[in-house]
């Protein structure tokens, strides 16, 4: 299948812009790995004993994130940005805007909260670099994105059953951040002290055409410029089903179903910040500290 | 009586756009300060040539839904 897609543009943002819009305006959104995200954010912000006077809040879902994130009474003036469609929740200001094209000034923000949209973007360093740049000098960075262990299973069980039923495989699901890399990626992008955890979540589901139905529901189909544009015939979606059923079912039938949730945590450089000495700047001595002598290696 | 702003109240002030955020915001792709335009509710990047539109107070920040300016209309 040749795309006319930019070499690099992993995701069709268009598209992923129409699906998310169409899926948002569904009462029933089903919203378990936002809540979720937006529990452990606010947490995380809770934690941090220091007042924010301007920030910008990322997030498409829930509709109560910013209201969340105002109760900490951490954040002093909140700017509510939505990546991929317009949508009117309370009176707070607001823009449209996306990570990869960050629509403010160099040194504009104290913090940046950004909730499960990164993993839908095509420069992700980039995105980091241009988060890293809108902060002011000690600012903060809290994100949460899907990563790596994420539909691991889905992806197993298509490629099972597309290598059984055609000549290869298409990619069907998309490819996540490594937990492993986030923190190089950070530090890259230039900030100080990263900190870089994951919590994995396991949902089951009846069968897998029952996962896909809810991540279609979710705006979450197959968004890759690169995805096969060919119709998916029912005795593919049933081979897939077995083969998800073969490998992973639980005792009861159900199959398990895998989400994994980075949790990301930068500053913007600032001198008050620990850092390691330099090499060769010790005044005190590793023995003294012990109580014991020191020996030279070539005597000993 | 300090009663919570009812939605009336909210709407009237939707279509203004947020000091704060005319402060913070310039082109996405040029990274330079933008011109707004109370009338059309637009925010103007000459170096751009695009005109960001304003819809209900607020910005649409994607080049994708921007306003192209021609030579003469900017």
């Amino acid at each position: 299948m040749m795309s006319d897609s930019l070499p690099g543009q992993t995701f069709d943002r268009d598209l992923l812009r129409k699906r998310v819009a169409c899926a948002l305006a569904n009462p029933e959104y089903p919203d378990f790995l936002h809540k979720r995200a937006a529990q452990d954010l606010t947490g995380r912000l809770e934690l941090i004993l220091r007042d924010f006077d301007t920030a910008l809040v990322i997030a498409d879902k829930p509709d109560d994130f910013a209201m969340r994130m105002r109760a900490t009474g951490r954040l002093g003036h909140i700017l509510l940005a939505h990546t991929l469609v317009a949508r009117t929740a309370g009176n707070q200001p607001q823009i449209v805007c996306e990570e990869e094209r960050l629509p403010v000034a160099e040194h504009s923000l104290d913090c940046i909260v950004s909730m499960l949209n990164l993993q839908q973007v095509n420069d992700l360093p980039g995105a980091l670099v241009q988060i890293s740049r809108a902060l002011r000098p000690d600012g903060l960075f809290l994100a949460a994105l899907l990563g790596g262990g994420t539909l691991s299973e889905l992806r197993h069980a298509w490629l099972t059953a597309e290598s059984q039923r055609t000549s290869g495989a298409t990619p069907r699901v998309a490819p996540f951040a490594d937990l492993r890399d986030m923190g190089a990626l950070l530090q890259r992008a230039g900030f100080a002290l990263p900190v870089v955890d994951a919590d994995r979540i396991t949902v089951t589901y009846r069968d897998a055409l029952a996962l896909m139905r809810e991540l279609k529901q979710m705006g979450w189909s197959n968004p890759l410029n690169q995805r096969s544009r060919s119709p998916i015939t029912r005795q593919t979606v049933a081979t897939v089903c077995a083969a998800y059923e073969a490998t992973f079912a639980n005792q009861d039938g159900r199959i398990p179903a895998t989400f994994e949730i980075i949790y990301l945590t930068g500053w913007a450089p600032h001198e008050s910040q620990q850092k390691p000495l330099r090499p060769g700047s010790a005044k005190t001595r590793l023995a003294d500290a012990l109580s014991t002598r020191e020996h030279s290696l070539k005597n000993s | 009586m300090a009663s919570p702003p009812t939605k009336q109240g909210k709407r009237t002030t939707a279509a203004q756009v947020d000091p704060k955020l005319l402060e913070i915001l310039v082109c996405p792709l040029t990274k330079q300060t933008l011109t707004y335009d109370a009338e059309r509710q637009e925010l103007i990047s000459p170096a751009a040539r695009l005109a960001y539109p304003i819809r209900e107070g607020i910005p649409i920040m994607l080049p994708e839904e921007a306003r192209k300016l021609t030579e003469d209309s900017s």
